[in-house]
């Protein structure tokens, strides 16, 4: 019996680097087959070959025997291959319907036909079992409720083969399970799904069969039930990941050094109260649109509405005013390090000095050779890998331009240290060199604040996690009362005995 | 020898130097030879032609056969021209660096000009103020054009920074604005008269025809840009700004400040090179400058300023001046209709942007095959 859809040896090159190399494979029809590597091991790559964004410079892909290169996702859609993307893949100013049928509009003597437009997306969402009205506009929907409307357009326009790509990589938990279920109706209706990401959980709770990619070449294919995630770890970095506690937790503390009061904004989040100590790592729990993000820009003083009090080492601290935060010690390393972290046209040394300039700068010029000095300092101290300080920081992977990212506070000598997603779109290696870095900046005795999306991570680095939902503190739990399910409930607020 | 090329090839400037040779080339071979005449200089500085007999005996000027191009007078011509250009464009490739875009330079040329004038005609010959010593009424007429210029760039910078509105916008009602005030002031009527050492001053000669004040300002205009734009801080904040406003904002760099200061450093070069006309040329009216904004876009662009901040070079845009300048003075040396050379700039700085995408989509490309 041949394969319903194979690939076979496609190879893929971009600069610097052999994206794909000879990779070779099959997928079953009617499954749900993981596609999982670290970063930069290409499964976005194959995912987007097979959908017509890239095209092979070599090798085939083949569905039921025939090869097909689509060289765009409008000829990819017509041979039945749709792809949900993680980034916004639809006009935000547009309303749902209008994105739907954005491919074929049904007109009328040349003007829009809004009733069968509308009664056109409405059927489509009824398909995926979406209830989102067709008339709002798409900017206005969260992103759990936008990967819905692709799914529905994929669905609609009769693919059968949809490529997700991290699909639950700003899902909250139950948008996710949501989604999981709907997989479940695709599957069911005989759709082949192609399932990309590296969260090992949801793909042995979802897929059948698993590729392992590493570096760009096919290293297994198997049914799930054949395989552990050890063993798919150890497949996907060759070789064994060691959990280990971290060192700083059985440091003694430092004094306090931030102290939020009665912190406030409106709409955002309100009467936090909390403190971190010199050598103490705090988490921040909550499901996307608790305040998580907003709570630490606020400290950093990037909201102008907020109220309250927060100080450093005991200096009060003026609220909304950046600058008074990087005096008083503090850095903020944001969520989005492609559009809040780094300006990306500028090399390591620029990205690594941006934040530092003041203290490298004598009668407005900047001095070389201490920016050097710092950039190669931190470079090494990181172990950034780059070819040279002088690469543009567009050409390194994700973990590196995160380390950049953290670099540039490294350098400005914060004390206070505010992570928002600190290994966001991170592979699993430069996951584990981050944090063994946090956890040699706390035995330094820096304070962190820590948000993350991923409970395995703050369970694994913090002392404490705050729990936030709705704006508010739903509770507190100590390193000893660590669990997913009690944070989870805490985050839900299922249960406030946590 | 073929590493030294390849870093020489390295910068963008040298694809610029390549293409200014190029043009000079062809100029030079296809501008033909022009007859003129000889002067002779005497004693006391004043000029004369000098006179020949001819086979039949008959008194003749002298003269003698020249390229069109390539000879002193022009090239003296088309370094003064650059100037003015060249000096404006430095300060525009610092407001595209920082990801805006300044309308308003033609304006400020025009206001800054008219309202020096005002002071320099009041200290000149026909003024209220005439007096023995000209170089206080020097020195008034220079600030006060520089000053307007600055206050002018203040103006926009500070209202696209309040107001948050699109720089285009703001820049095309001040490019209005600035020439409307320009015209109420001198009721449109020339302003002149200046003190003539002020004049002299400028136009003052190294050589046959090639003034040494305006050419020596862009040089200095040059370094100075250069040196801001690659070795201040400041300069470091353009690029952020305009590379990823919020990751800088996010840096702690004050971006409104930078934005002020793009506009400033913007409006006081377009009041430089207003200083110059003023010298240069004797006289000044709301109408000068007309059009030149669009000259000095041209000239960043094609020097490779990214229209989409954060890239470009103080270097490259003095080039990419010399370029236009080139091409707007090889029109008429060739004889091209005047009303075809519009056409021409405009195509030119198509063609930069898209060699520039051209330039990048190779660079990338080398890349892939250096993996191989």
């Amino acid at each position: 019996m041949s394969a319903y859809l194979e690939f076979r040896q496609v190879t893929k090159r971009f600069p610097g680097v052999l994206a794909l190399d000879d990779v070779s494979f099959t997928v079953e029809r009617g499954t749900c087959h993981a596609l999982i590597g670290e970063n930069g091991a290409g499964k976005s790559t194959l995912g987007k070959i097979l959908a017509g964004v890239y095209t092979a410079d070599t090798g085939q892909i083949l569905i039921e025997g025939r090869a097909i290169a689509p060289a765009s996702p409008l000829e990819a859609r017509e041979l039945g291959v749709a792809m949900v993307h993680q980034e916004l893949a639809f006009c935000p100013n547009l309303s749902v319907a209008e994105n739907l049928c954005l491919g074929d509009l049904p007109r009328r003597a040349g003007f829009i036909d809004r009733t069968t437009l509308i009664a056109r997306a409405r059927a489509m969402l009824a398909a995926v079992g979406a209830d989102i009205d067709p008339d709002t506009l798409i900017g206005t929907l969260s992103t759990g409720r936008e990967q819905l409307v692709q799914i529905a357009a994929a669905v609609g326009t009769g693919a059968q083969i949809i490529v997700m790509d991290e699909p639950t990589s700003s899902l909250s938990a139950t948008e996710t399970a949501d989604l999981f279920r709907l997989i479940g109706t695709l599957k069911a209706r005989g759709l082949t799904l192609i399932y990309v990401s590296h969260r090992m959980e949801e793909l042995f709770a979802l897929c059948d069969n698993i590729t392992v990619l590493r570096d760009g070449r096919h290293i297994a294919t198997e049914p799930i039930s054949d395989t552990q995630p050890t063993r798919v770890v150890t497949q996907m970095i060759g070789r064994e990941l060691r959990a280990h506690t971290p060192a700083h937790l059985d440091r003694e503390l430092g004094p306090v050094r931030l102290n939020v009061k009665n912190f406030s904004s409106c709409g955002a989040f309100k009467d936090i109260n909390f403190s971190i100590r010199a050598g103490e790592i705090v988490g921040v729990a909550g499901i996307v649109g608790a305040g998580r993000s907003e709570l630490v820009q606020a400290i950093f003083g990037l909201d102008s509405e907020a109220t309250g009090h927060i100080s450093v080492d005991d200096r009060p601290l003026l609220l909304g005013s950046i600058e008074r935060a990087l005096a008083a010690g503090l850095g903020l390393v944001p969520e989005d390090r492609k559009r809040q972290g780094l300006v990306l046209g500028l090399n390591c040394r620029e990205n690594t000095a941006l934040a530092a300039l003041p203290l490298l700068t004598r009668l407005g010029f900047v001095r070389r050779n201490a920016e050097r000095n710092l950039a190669t300092t931190y470079t090494k101290r990181l172990r950034i890998k780059t070819p040279s300080i002088e690469a543009l920081t567009a050409g390194l992977s994700g973990g590196n331009q995160q380390k950049i990212a953290l670099a540039k506070w490294l350098a400005r000598d914060c004390d206070v240290l505010l992570i928002d997603e600190p290994t966001r779109g991170v592979d699993v290696g430069a996951k584990a060199e981050i944090y063994q870095l946090l956890d040699e900046l706390a035995c330094e005795g820096k304070a962190m604040l820590v948000v993350s999306s991923e409970l395995p991570e703050l369970i694994g680095i913090c002392r404490r996690i705050i729990v936030l939902r709705a704006g508010q503190i739903a509770g507190e739990v100590s390193r000893a009362a660590f669990s997913e399910a009690s944070l989870m409930q805490l985050m839900a607020g299922l249960n406030a005995a946590a | 020898m073929l590493a030294r090329l390849r870093v020489f090839f390295r910068f963008q400037e040298s694809g610029l130097l390549l293409v200014i040779l190029a043009l000079g080339l062809l100029l030079t071979v296809f501008a033909g030879k022009v007859r003129t005449p000889v002067f002779e200089r005497a004693v006391d500085g004043s000029r004369s032609r000098v006179f020949t007999t001819d086979a039949t005996g008959e008194r003749v000027p002298l003269t003698v056969e020249k390229n069109k191009f390539l000879n002193t007078q022009n090239l003296a011509q088309l370094a003064k021209d650059t100037s003015f250009i060249a000096v404006m464009a430095v300060g525009m490739a610092v407001v595209i660096i920082a990801g805006g875009i300044d309308l308003t330079v033609g304006a400020i040329y025009a206001l800054a000009s008219v309202v020096g004038a005002l002071v320099l005609h009041r200290y000149g010959a026909e003024g209220l103020a005439t007096t023995n010593s000209p170089i206080m009424g020097i020195l008034l007429g220079a600030g006060a054009c520089l000053g307007v210029a600055c206050l002018c760039g203040l103006f926009t910078g500070g209202l696209i920074v309040a107001l948050g509105v699109h720089p285009f916008i703001i820049t095309l009602g001040g490019m209005a604005i600035f020439r409307g005030i320009a015209f109420v002031i001198t009721k449109g009527q020339s302003v002149g008269a200046f003190p003539a050492a002020f004049r002299d001053f400028v136009r003052f000669e190294v050589s046959e025809g090639l003034s040494f004040v305006p050419l020596m300002t862009m040089v200095v205009v040059l370094i100075v840009g250069w040196i801001f734009l690659s070795r201040l801080a400041a300069g470091r904040r353009v690029y952020a700004v305009g590379g990823n406003e919020l990751a800088a904002r996010f840096s702690g760099i004050r971006v409104e400040r930078v934005k002020l200061g793009v506009y400033l450093i913007s409006g006081l070069c377009a009041g430089i090179a207003a200083l110059l006309s003023l010298g240069y040329y004797g006289a000044a009216t709301s109408g000068d400058g007309q059009g030149y904004e669009l000259n000095v876009i041209a000239a960043a662009v094609v020097g490779g300023a990214s229209l989409t901040g954060g890239r470009g070079s103080a270097l490259g845009v003095v080039l990419g001046a010399l370029i236009i300048q080139m091409i707007s003075s090889g029109i008429v040396i060739l004889g091209i209709d005047q009303n075809y050379s519009q056409i021409i700039i405009g195509s030119v700085v198509i063609a930069a942007v898209v060699l520039d995408h051209l330039n990048t989509w190779l660079a990338r490309r080398r890349l892939t095959t250096a993996a191989n």
